[in-house]
């Protein structure tokens, strides 16, 4: 596997995983590249997508919100509509048909905002599959209604208790898992990350996203949007909302990332800003390391934005300038949360507040009679114990 | 010659015994003591541990001694330092390093290749760098050009395809993972391990040790009854885990644990 080989996004992704996963990744690979041909999977997967998740999301005019930030027409495409809430379970479904393919009858996942885990343990469900979700010690804590949910969905949570306890973690035991258990189980990664061809196959299936936002954007105005907006964890939803999007030079792509408490090593989750190349998860990419080549531990209000490496096609789109990557602070997410469920009636995920943010300024930038859509990636139920806690401290 | 090269064909050994211990566990002047008690007590290559904060191929043991070994601040220097004193104990011994690509990216390559031989490092073992990656044919050229290894690992699940292939980039030896999973004690193995090694021998030309999983002297005699080499380390770092605060007796155990292990291997 070469530079120049699928796999890769300008110098960044590739396979740098443990040998022992190399036969589980070329299967997976040469599966999808048959199924992705294969009409007979287009037409099941379309056929979930409609009738289980609810496709297509609507795109929404956020009319009271448009008012509110006096700037450009605020568009929302609402992922947070699909089953599940989220945009993850386009991707676990998708996955979980490509295990079932390969007469893979476990499936296991990582999840730190829960909302992948739900997603896998949902699927699970319905497909019958053996379902196992490794999530952070302290994620199934701050999250916890999500954690119960996948319980509920009679899959196993395994809380991992080393380093921080949170997604990375949950990530690493994920693939741990997977190296025992390769020959029977498929590993259901969560984001645009991990050893090729995950970024790819988990790129493909959420770019559903930008593809009917684009149709959809289209047309009800006869053009396109002037910019995009989504946040950035692994940035699954954001690849998947930006690839539609890519070639049309004149729209303007944003990515919101976590900058959480401040700039200091520990205090954020901003990978494209403060990540240098490095290798980590099975793919090369940008990673907030220490001079010792030791990850750092990320910090994010937003469980799923908490990871300190990012998908390895977002660090190419941030080295070739096409997409705007910015970071939003924990405050500034909490305060954008609460406004846009005041103004627009939608609670949206902590996740998803941060790209309101950067909407925010993006749409003022603009100005008026401009156009910017905003991936709504998931709705903020799974949030509202943790935002009352913060808003308690906050009043403190 | 490299120096493992020579080791195996000086026919001073007929099956070699490579512990593993991750450095910095509990601190770094330790490290150097336990490294010296091992070369004194029988290792014919010694696997160093350069931590790193996410060792996926590695089982709860070594992840608890990495996590120990960075609770001290992590330094190159450090590490370059603890190794030469180990090396300077007993020159013969070949050491090799054990650790994850990224630290020896973020180090920089040449400098990181430069400071390892000159420690008296001869190999290195990376779980997550594929033989066939740009950056592990970089490794290779580098190392060739400093008379040092690049040792692969083989696994259960390795094709015969990929076999051959890493054939062109691999010297030292094979490091011949013996089950699926991560690093661990293991009361079991897989059924055809003798024959995935004699098959193993057969298309590579090089010497096959075999690692993950092993620690009573009864596996290690078994498995060195056809294996060129077996690596230890969990049941090592298991000692000074559960030694590690009282000095004395980690380097005790240690020691009558590695001779039992010397011993029980032709
Ligand atoms: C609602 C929501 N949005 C965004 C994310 C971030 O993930 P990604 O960057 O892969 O879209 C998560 C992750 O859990 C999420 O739950």
């Amino acid at each position: 596997m070469g530079k120049n080989q699928p796999g890769y996004f300008g110098e960044f992704g590739g396979r740098y995983a443990p040998e022992i996963l190399t036969e589980a990744l070329e299967e997976l690979e040469s599966t999808y590249q048959k199924l992705k041909k294969s009409k007979k999977f287009k037409k099941e997967l379309d056929f979930y997508l409609q009738n289980y998740v609810g496709r297509p999301s609507p795109l929404t005019f956020a009319e009271r919100l448009t008012k509110h930030w006096g700037g450009a027409r605020i568009w929302l495409k609402r992922e947070d509509l699909n089953h599940t809430g989220a945009h993850k379970i386009n991707n676990a479904i998708g996955q979980a048909l490509i295990a079932k393919f390969m007469g893979k009858k476990r499936i296991i996942a990582e999840t730190g905002a829960g909302q992948h885990g739900l997603a896998t343990a949902t699927v699970g469900a319905m497909f019958g599959m053996e379902t196992v979700v490794y999530m952070g010690a302290v994620d199934v804590q701050r999250q916890n209604l999500n954690a119960k949910k996948i319980e509920m969905l009679g899959a196993k949570i395994l809380p991992v208790t080393a380093g921080e306890a949170t997604l990375k973690e949950a990530t690493s035991e994920a693939m741990r898992d997977w190296a025992l258990n390769v020959s029977t189980t498929h590993y259901i990664v969560g984001s645009a990350i991990g050893p090729h061809p995950f970024p790819t196959i988990v790129r493909d299936l959420q770019s559903v996203i930008g593809k009917e936002a684009r149709s959809q954007f289209k047309k009800q105005n006869h053009k396109l949007p002037h910019a995009i907006v989504a946040c950035v964890g692994g940035g699954s939803n954001a690849i998947g909302m930006f690839h539609a999007f890519l070639k049309d030079k004149h729209v303007a792509i944003y990515g919101a990332e976590a900058g959480g408490l401040g700039p200091k090593p520990g205090e954020h989750s901003a990978t494209l800003t403060y990540g240098k190349t490095g290798f980590l998860h099975g793919t090369k990419t940008l990673i907030i390391q220490d001079e010792g080549g030791q990850i750092v531990p990320a910090h994010s209000v937003s469980a799923g934005l908490d990871y300190p490496g990012v998908g390895p096609e977002h660090a190419f789109l941030s080295q070739t300038k096409r997409v705007d990557y910015r970071m939003v602070t924990d405050e500034q997410a909490l305060d954008c949360f609460l406004e846009v469920s005041r103004i627009e009636g939608i609670i949206p995920a902590l996740e998803t507040a941060h790209a309101f943010h950067v909407a925010r300024d993006v749409a003022k930038d603009l100005g008026k009679k401009k156009d910017l859509i905003i991936c709504l990636s998931g709705r903020g139920d799974k949030d509202v114990t943790e935002v009352l806690r913060l808003l308690g401290e906050r009043s403190k | 010659m490299s120096k493992i090269k020579d080791l195996f064909e000086s026919g001073r050994i007929k099956s070699a015994f490579i512990p593993y211990f991750t450095l910095g566990d509990p601190n770094y002047n330790d490290s150097i003591e336990f490294g010296k008690t091992i070369l004194d007590h029988g290792a014919d290559i010694l696997e160093l541990g350069i931590p790193f904060s996410d060792p996926v191929a590695d089982g709860p043991v070594i992840q608890r001694a990495v996590a120990r070994s960075l609770k001290n601040q992590f330094s190159f220097d450090e590490i370059f330092r603890v190794t030469k004193e180990i090396h300077h104990h007993k020159k013969e011994t070949p050491l090799v390093y054990l650790t994850y690509f990224n630290p020896i990216y973020h180090c920089g390559i040449h400098s990181f290749l430069d400071r390892a031989k000159e420690a008296g490092v001869v190999g290195l073992v990376i779980p997550d760098l594929p033989f066939d990656t740009k950056e592990s044919e970089t490794l290779f050229q580098e190392l060739r050009k400093r008379d040092m290894d690049l040792i692969h690992l083989v696994t259960p699940a390795s094709t015969k395809k990929r076999i051959e292939a890493l054939k062109r980039t691999s010297t030292g030896f094979i490091y011949y993972v013996t089950s699926f999973g991560v690093t661990g004690e293991r009361r079991e193995f897989s059924v055809d391990l003798k024959e995935r090694i004699r098959f193993l021998k057969d298309t590579i030309q090089l010497p096959i040790c075999a690692g993950f999983g092993i620690s009573t002297p009864e596996q290690a005699s078994q498995i060195s009854g056809y294996a060129d080499g077996i690596i230890i380390g969990s049941a090592i770092q298991r000692i000074i885990e559960e030694n590690g605060q009282d000095f004395p007796k980690a380097k005790q155990t240690l020691a009558e644990y590695i001779a039992k292990i010397r011993a029980s291997i032709p």
